[in-house]
């Protein structure tokens, strides 16, 4: 192991849960994969709209990845609640998001990944939506 | 030896290495004795009865429910009207896993969530609608209350209502689940009530079922929800038999009833069953030797009638693929194969839609046509533990039972099931395989047909999920402070507080539960009650 910090050290991702769906299988796979790769990872659970924007400015983090376990609706509420208070902080997401669903999160600009994501897939789509590396 | 043809290891899903092929000298000696015995004989690994299906089909039994109570009601009708042979209530996963509401802020704030994945019954009027013109009194239903702490208020929902029809709870057929692998270990809820509050719960459940429900089956442990976090084969026996030893220690604590009469309430599991086709074959094997050699070998039971272990499976959820859904149909069929081969009493195949949504009323349908199609035109059911005498698949099931019994020890040495739980050791086991699972898989080592491999489809989405109904809600509120607008108030106080105190003292809770629903006593209030006397669990993983 080098002494020297990877530039993921200095980059902090917020994961949260939208749903009061507790089935934590898929976020604490994401969450080890992101550790792993040198992020620092801040996992809040089974939170609402507002939690989230909270705990986003508390922590002053580089990225959203919100776990979707319910109805697009709810996610959508969350996404536009991070959009209008967090400027500028990218969201993606993961979870039992059908096709439709998937489409609605895109078009806010919303990156997806649903179940059968690969793990490098989601590791590199951080980097790129923390700045460090190109699009 | 391992094969010279192919650098690949070959392995079983849980990590057993596989020979090229099995000779009578792999089998062990220990096994190779009992490999001789019939199915229906003791240890019964070779099945629970020996006549198997021929006397009595495998109970097709698929999870079902959304909405409102009477969407969920039609539901389950249709799925009888297909031919399903039992059925199942599946409660609003929001409001019933947490003991909420709809008008808990935690609820309110997700509204558009509720019905997504049962449907809502806060008090007892909910449930008498779900069940509206459903043979209950004839055919084996599943009251719902899989998460412990849920399972009271339901199966006394259930019972009022079959009271309210006039029919006798002696001879009311059926079961709850109340299951610590759901909501301690695999999906994990905001709020519940700890541990130790949870097996008081299942113990009040077990004796009052053996008092006044004897063709009830109280409790049934899910392994498949362990399994399906990640616990491997010999990782979800053992853990299944050290959380059936909690049961048993607390029974025996309490004195109460027969040992015997508790094992035989606590011999009613389920499994999970996964793509490995004569591993999880194996496993079910494994599983009804374990249960005869714990019974006799720990608490002196050896009543055949007490030690054959029925078993329920559904099959891998999260083998359930999102790519190209209509590949699950396939999957389905060979995990549902599988449970057959190992021998199961009652079957749930997963809707080749779950990785997308709850099952659409076709998904339901193709997870009941698999089902006959295996029955009626495979001629599987016609012979009895067919893969007996294996040489491959009595090695494996003695393999599996050595190294289950390894697990059951270590957690043992943990101080117990509970203690795993509350400590996070198991959920540690879990992740840790997953993790490894997803690497293997990163590496194309492990290969998914559509996922990592010919993922080039012409139309991947040709099903878009299951979209649900959108009043559940509106409805679920409106109906709510109906019940508080009408109930007679001073009765329902007068139950709560009854109920109140069976929880502070050492009564079993049941009889004050059954008087709560009869009084229209709601969910949230359940939960409060049990909130106030028990506080919440000390979850040990972040999520």
């Amino acid at each position: 192991m080098s002494d020297v910090p990877s530039p993921e050290q200095n980059k902090r991702i917020l994961m949260a849960k939208t749903g009061l769906d507790g089935h934590w299988r898929g976020p604490t796979i994401v969450a080890t994969a992101l550790r792993d790769a040198g992020f620092e990872v801040i996992m809040i659970g089974m939170v609402k709209a507002e939690e989230v924007v909270q705990a986003a400015i508390d922590e002053d983090v580089d990225l959203i990845g919100l776990n979707i376990g319910g109805h697009i609706d709810v996610a959508v509420r969350a996404v536009q609640s991070i959009q209008k208070s967090c400027q500028g902080v990218p969201v993606f997401a993961g979870g039992v998001v059908p096709p439709h669903a998937k489409r609605k999160l895109e078009a806010l600009g919303v990156e997806v990944y649903p179940p059968g994501s690969q793990l490098p897939e989601i590791v590199s789509a951080a980097r790129r939506l923390t700045g460090l590396s190109g699009a | 030896m391992q094969s010279q043809t192919d650098s690949k290891r070959w392995l079983t899903a849980s990590g057993i290495p596989l020979k090229d092929f099995y000779l009578p000298s792999d089998i062990p000696d220990s096994h190779r004795k009992v490999a001789e015995t019939a199915p229906g004989e003791p240890p019964f690994h070779r099945g629970a009865y020996p006549t198997g299906y021929r006397t009595k089909p495998w109970r097709i039994f698929q999870l079902s429910g959304f909405g409102k109570p009477e969407d969920e009601n039609e539901r389950i009708k249709f799925l009888l009207e297909q031919g399903e042979t039992g059925f199942l209530m599946e409660h609003d996963r929001n409001t019933a896993d947490h003991l909420y509401n709809v008008d808990h802020p935690e609820v309110a704030a997700r509204r558009e969530d509720v019905g997504l994945t049962g449907a809502v019954m806060q008090s007892v009027r909910d449930i008498d609608i779900c069940l509206k013109d459903l043979p209950i009194d004839s055919t084996y239903g599943h009251a719902g209350g899989a998460v412990v702490q849920h399972a009271p208020f339901a199966l006394a929902g259930y019972w009022t209502v079959a009271q309210r029809r006039g029919y006798d709870l002696k001879r009311l057929p059926g079961t709850g689940q109340s299951d610590y692998f759901l909501t301690y270990l695999g999906c994990v809820t905001k709020q519940q009530v700890p541990t130790d509050a949870g097996l008081r719960l299942n113990a009040d459940i077990i004796e009052f079922c053996n008092e006044h429900l004897p063709r009830w089956v109280p409790v049934s442990i899910a392994g498949y929800n362990g399994a399906d976090s990640g616990l491997n084969a010999p990782q979800e026996l053992g853990a299944l038999f050290a959380n059936a030893v909690e049961y048993l220690e607390e029974i025996k604590r309490r004195g109460r009833m027969p040992l015997a009469q508790a094992a035989r309430a606590c011999g009613g599991v389920s499994f999970r069953i996964s793509m490995d086709v004569f591993e999880e074959a194996s496993k079910l094997r494994a599983a009804r030797l374990m249960w005869t050699q714990l019974l006799k070998e720990h608490y002196d039971i050896a009543d055949p009638k007490v030690s054959n272990l029925r078993i329920h499976v559904v099959t891998a959820g999260s083998r359930m693929q999102y790519q190209q859904p209509l590949n699950n149909i396939v999957r389905g069929t060979l995990m549902g194969l599988a449970a057959v081969l190992g021998g199961v009493q009652s079957l749930g195949v997963s809707g080749y839609d779950e990785a997308l949504s709850i099952p659409s009323e076709h998904a339901h349908q193709m997870s009941v046509r698999i089902q006959q199609i295996l029955q009626q035109e495979t001629n599987i059911a016609a012979v009895t533990d067919p893969l007996g005498g294996s040489y491959y698949v009595e090695t494996l099931t003695a393999q599996l039972i050595e190294r289950a019994w390894a697990f059951f020890d270590e957690i043992q040495r943990q101080g117990g099931f509970l203690a795993c739980l509350d400590s996070g050791w198991l959920h540690q086991q879990a992740a840790e395989n997953q993790h490894k699972e997803f690497l293997a898989q990163a590496e194309g080592l492990q290969q998914i047909v559509g996922v990592t491999d010919h993922t080039d489809d012409i139309s991947p989405f040709e099903v878009d999920g299951f979209m649900g109904v959108d009043d559940a809600y509106d409805v679920a509120l409106e109906r709510l402070n109906t019940v508080r607008r009408e109930r007679h108030e001073a009765g329902a106080r007068g139950a709560m507080q009854a109920l109140e105190q069976a929880c502070r003292n050492e009564d079993n809770i049941m009889p004050a539960m059954m008087a709560a629903l009869n009084a229209e006593v709601t969910l949230g209030e359940v939960g409060d009650i049990y909130r106030e006397a028990w506080g919440d669990w000390a979850t040990p993983i972040q999520t």
